[in-house]
């Protein structure tokens, strides 16, 4: 009943035919989009300063980065920031979405667009915001967990900014909630596209309101949830600006929110080392193939295969 | 009733028709205020004088000096000018992209041409690499090969395409657009961008839509790249014309926050007059489907 | 007769003249319309300025783009080996240590008219050198100089039974020994108030007063074994761990409502620091006066503007370059903006010299930072200087958040260091 993807015409006339829908495609992406990637893994090869010359050292770099602790920092901390952020920003959606898809809800489209608005909002000053919340000694955050008397069980004053956990939390909330609107917008555009007799006639067979969740709208939000699964690792695994705005390039005195990004970014602008950093770009998209890689196939277990 | 809402919502209670429950209303109503309170934050500390801001509680109520901040703003950059230069490039840009990422998507998911798999993983292979990489090699490229620097070309060209975009529609398209519906078509004799035109555009156009409000927003936020290339004030886009509002070591909070609360604004007010179009092609698009 | 012969020789010769005039004249008639860029951040290029400038040149119009410190930098690094560069580029100081060496990518300002040496004399000699290559080309010229001085909260002080007029406050810290002792016994007193704002900003005062910062006169690194650098680094963890400052992060929001309510009792401030405590905590005017750093000499700050070599407006771009830095215009930022200038005949100008404000009870802002300015070190700066610069800071935020102790963080900063060089 699902809809399968498969090739239609037959094989001469798609040949053709497909290869002309792509080429616009593929010419501004050869030049603008691969080009620059091919060359980055070229400059990774490098010792590269863009104003006293480069020069060939092989695979040093990727020697070093095996050994560089604040490498392997940068991966745990994207790691904790992106599951601290994606899991309870997937589940608020699919929630949101539930809500905004009622056709009986008065409002639709005030709901819809105000949702929208964090998205809109320049980064600059949601983190400036955000670090006002997040103060440690007039924090709002912590001035109302002072208030719930979460002093009594010892979490008072929490440096939102200096300790581990707490920055990955602060930083996590900002990209939740910048990404919030748009996700429960992808998410509703698809739940709105799935067949209502589809539920019906499962209802008719007799399928519980959870059965029907899980066998009829997870099915068909598989290509969204996938969609956004694999989008949401990749964005997860360059998640940049959030730390940067929030406290700086270096991701903080111990590097305790310093993500995979932020690292390859302090490459070029500290260090001027845009070999190492081209580098770190390449040690990025290999992790970055093998998660998607992991991802889509669970996901495809998870919603039965092709149902 | 969708079976999928009254999981949430409630049971049905006959053949009445079923009210939203009030549970959704509180929510909503909670996301849409934590949503909207940063915009108006922004906007007390843009009419307040500084020392509001250093102020423990922090000050809740608009002041009375927003319009002497927005001189001050105009003073320092040519604010308008950046407000029109970011609209029509972000206008370009999402028509391009609406234009090439269907098109693209379309044919990943219903055409076959050599190479198609192999190079749907390499498009999806570059969304991998960081974006701050390929801004440097891109400028490298503009300035010694394109001589594009300061120029709006180097802005719009790169993202006519984007690899986030063929690979949403072609989610969109193979999710959509039933195989039997173009077979159909087919045998009733349509040539093949006739087909594309008339049977799969309309299925699939709230989604392109909405791929190009994102596509809108967000080279209207993108940062970054353009404040490497754009160098004469005049041709700034808004979010580099914001940043110009940084002292050297310190920041000018009412200054920025009325700077980044006018660069948001246009956005609202597009929202208020396309927003009811978008969301009701949304809704028509998904009966139809 | 004569009388009327010679009339009609003086109008003829007149008109000669005038027509010699205006045959020559359009060499210096107004000339083509010129955009002359600059590339900048911050506060360095003041926008009243360029109002003015545009009136004594009509032709020429100042297109700045301002970006953040390290943007700036890391824009031109990539622009430089091209024609897409601007015609003036403002360096500022953390990174003049790298772009001194670019003789190959900046114009040698010796070589244009007037040349620049003629003009090195009148500036305070250490920030004129600071961007004079070792191959002896001159690549900018400074703007303004931070010098550091301490403010002091007059109310705060006599709480703790502490002098308050300047002369004795001063005295009581000639050594940064005497300081940290003096905010031990002022924390003493006032329990749960800071006697500094922030610690770290004493690494600052204290690195900036060597003979020696973090390269020897040869260009070594010598940040690994340089005493004054051990010494400051020392001194802070002993400020930090004496509990003499906040957590707080300059500039932020937390650190505003410090300074207006009175959270911390000294912030070591360089001159154009004033003018900020003045905009940002207006309702303690009057309660501050300015006493002088322990060792006196101290810096914080300070920009060059330099040319790169493909300007495509090199003699305008030096033209304007003179004019900014020049003393008039120096004298004028000062007394609006209080950034203090490099040109040293003004330490003498009464305009300059006995400035005084009453937000800090008239403190000589003036004479004090002339002190502080003239009495700095000239010492080499090298090309890894921002980079050191930020990797101790880090350590130094680690000692006060008390996350490691000085030993620790110390030598964790010189691997990281190490690391990060090669």
């Amino acid at each position: 009943m699902a809809f399968r993807s498969s090739t239609v015409a037959p094989k001469n006339r798609g040949d053709r035919w497909g290869l002309l829908y792509v080429s616009p495609f593929f010419f501004i992406f050869g030049i603008f989009g691969l080009l620059p990637i091919l060359f980055t893994v070229y400059v990774s090869f490098f010792h590269w300063d863009p104003l006293a010359g480069h020069n060939y050292i092989g695979l040093d770099n990727f020697r070093n980065l095996f050994t560089d602790p604040y490498f392997y920092r940068a991966v745990r901390n994207t790691f904790s920031i992106f599951l601290i952020s994606f899991v309870p920003q997937t589940i608020l959606a699919l929630l949101l979405a539930n809500f905004l898809a009622n056709p009986q809800l008065k409002f639709k489209v005030f709901w819809r667009t105000i949702l929208l608005v964090p998205w809109v909002t320049s980064i600059l000053s949601v983190a400036i915001i955000f670090s006002e919340l997040f103060g440690q000694n007039y924090g709002m955050v912590n001035v109302a967990m002072h208030y719930l008397g979460l002093s009594h069980i010892g979490i008072h004053d929490v440096n939102w900014v200096g300790q581990t956990i707490p920055s990955h939390i602060a930083i996590s909330s900002m990209i939740i909630y910048r990404n919030l609107g748009y996700a429960s917008l992808i998410y509703l555009a698809s739940m709105l596209a799935i067949p209502r007799d589809l539920y019906e006639s499962a209802s008719l067979d007799g399928a519980s309101k959870l059965q029907q969740f899980r066998y009829v709208t997870i099915p068909q939000l598989k290509n969204t949830l996938t969609f956004m699964l694999i989008v949401g690792t990749i964005g997860g695994l360059q998640t940049f600006l959030e730390p940067l705005t929030y406290g700086g390039v270096q991701g903080g005195d111990s590097r305790q929110f310093s993500t995979l990004a932020l690292y390859l970014y302090e490459q070029i602008i500290i260090n001027n080392k845009f070999g190492y950093a081209a580098a770190i770009g390449v040690a990025i998209t290999i992790l970055t193939v093998i998660i998607s890689g992991v991802n889509f196939l669970v996901t495809r277990r998870i919603s039965g295969g092709e149902s | 009733m969708s079976p999928l809402l009254e999981w949430f919502t409630g049971p049905r209670t006959g053949k009445k028709r079923r009210k939203v429950s009030r549970t959704s209303y509180i929510a909503l109503s909670v996301f849409a205020f934590l949503s909207i309170f940063p915009l108006y934050w922004l906007f007390v500390v843009a009419s307040n004088s500084n020392t509001e801001i250093s102020k423990i509680p922090p000050s809740l109520v608009p002041g009375p000096n927003f319009f002497k901040e927005l001189k001050a703003v105009y003073a320092a950059v040519p604010l308008t000018n950046a407000l029109v230069n970011t609209a029509v490039i972000a206008l370009i840009v999402a028509v391009c992209q609406v234009f090439f990422c269907t098109m693209a998507g379309y044919a990943y998911a219903k055409l076959a041409f050599p190479g198609k798999s192999a190079s749907l993983v390499v498009i999806i292979g570059t969304m991998m690499l960081p974006a701050q990489l390929g801004i440097v090699v891109l400028y490298i490229m503009m300035a010694n090969f394109f001589h594009w620097i300061n120029d709006f070309k180097a802005i719009v060209i790169p993202s006519m395409i984007g690899a986030f975009g063929v690979f949403w529609m072609r989610q969109i398209i193979d999710a959509q657009v039933p195989n039997e519906l173009l077979e159909a078509a087919k045998i009733d004799g349509g040539k093949n961008f006739r087909i594309y035109r008339s049977v799969v555009v309309p299925i699939i156009l709230p989604s392109a839509l909405v791929l190009g409000l994102f596509s809108f927003l967000g080279t209207w936020n993108d940062f970054l790249w353009p404040s490497l290339v754009l160098n004469s004030p005049k041709r700034f886009t808004i979010q580099v014309a914001v940043n110009q509002l940084n002292g050297t070591y310190t920041v000018d909070y009412a200054l920025k926050m009325c700077g980044a609360f006018m660069a948001t604004l246009p956005l609202l007010v597009l929202f208020v007059f396309v927003g009811r179009r978008l969301v009701t092609g949304i809704m028509d698009g998904a009966v139809k489907g | 007769m004569f009388r009327g012969n010679l009339r009609k020789f003086f109008v003829a010769g007149i008109s000669l003249f005038t027509l010699l005039g205006g045959v020559l004249s359009p060499m210096s008639q107004a000339a083509a319309p010129i955009n002359l860029s600059i590339w900048t951040y911050g506060n360095v290029i003041d926008p009243v300025l360029i109002a003015q400038y545009k009136k004594l040149h009509p032709n020429i119009t100042i297109v700045a783009k301002k970006s953040d410190l390290d943007g700036n930098a890391q824009a031109l690094r990539y622009a430089l080996p091209s024609s897409a560069v601007p015609d003036i580029a403002a360096v500022e100081i953390s990174y003049m240590g790298e772009f001194r060496n670019y003789t190959q990518y900046l114009t040698d300002l010796s070589t244009l008219t007037p040349g620049a040496p003629s003009l090195a004399s009148k500036y305070l000699s250490w920030r004129w050198n600071n961007m004079v290559a070792d191959s002896g080309q001159v690549l900018g010229v400074p703007t303004d100089v931070g010098g550091l001085a301490v403010a002091y909260r007059i109310d705060l002080f006599k709480k703790a039974g502490l002098p308050t007029a300047p002369a004795a406050v001063s005295a009581l810290w000639p050594t940064w020994d005497k300081f940290i002792e003096t905010g031990k016994g002022y924390v003493a007193k006032q329990k749960g108030k800071a006697f500094i704002d922030i610690a770290q900003t004493i690494y600052t005062a204290v690195v900036n007063q060597g003979a020696q910062k973090y390269y020897d006169g040869s260009g070594n690194l010598v940040y690994d074994n340089n005493p004054n650098i051990q010494a400051a680094f020392n001194y802070t963890a002993a400020a930090s761990q004496a509990n003499l400052g906040t957590n707080v992060a300059q500039y932020s929001p937390d650190w505003n409502v410090g300074l207006n309510k009175g959270l911390y009792a000294t912030v070591l401030a360089p001159a154009w620091m004033l003018q900020y405590i003045k905009q940002y905590a207006p309702k303690t005017t009057g309660l501050w006066n300015i006493a002088t750093l322990p060792g006196n000499a101290g810096n914080q700050g300070g920009s060059a503007l330099t040319i790169p070599t493909h300007a495509a407006h090199p003699q305008e771009a030096w033209d304007f370059i003179r004019w900014y830095t020049a003393p008039a215009q120096q004298k004028f930022e000062f007394i609006n903006n209080l950034t203090f200038p490099t040109v040293t005949s003004l330490y003498t100008d009464p305009k300059v010299g006995d400035l005084k404000d009453p937000f800090f009870n008239n403190a000589p802002i003036g004479k004090i930072y002339s002190d502080s300015v003239k009495s700095v070190q000239p010492f080499q700066l090298g090309k890894k200087d921002r980079l050191i610069d930020s990797t101790i800071g880090q350590a130094l935020s680690r000692v006060q958040l008390g996350k490691q102790l000085p030993q620790a963080a110390w030598t964790q900063a010189m691997s990281d260091i190490r690391r990060a060089i090669n």
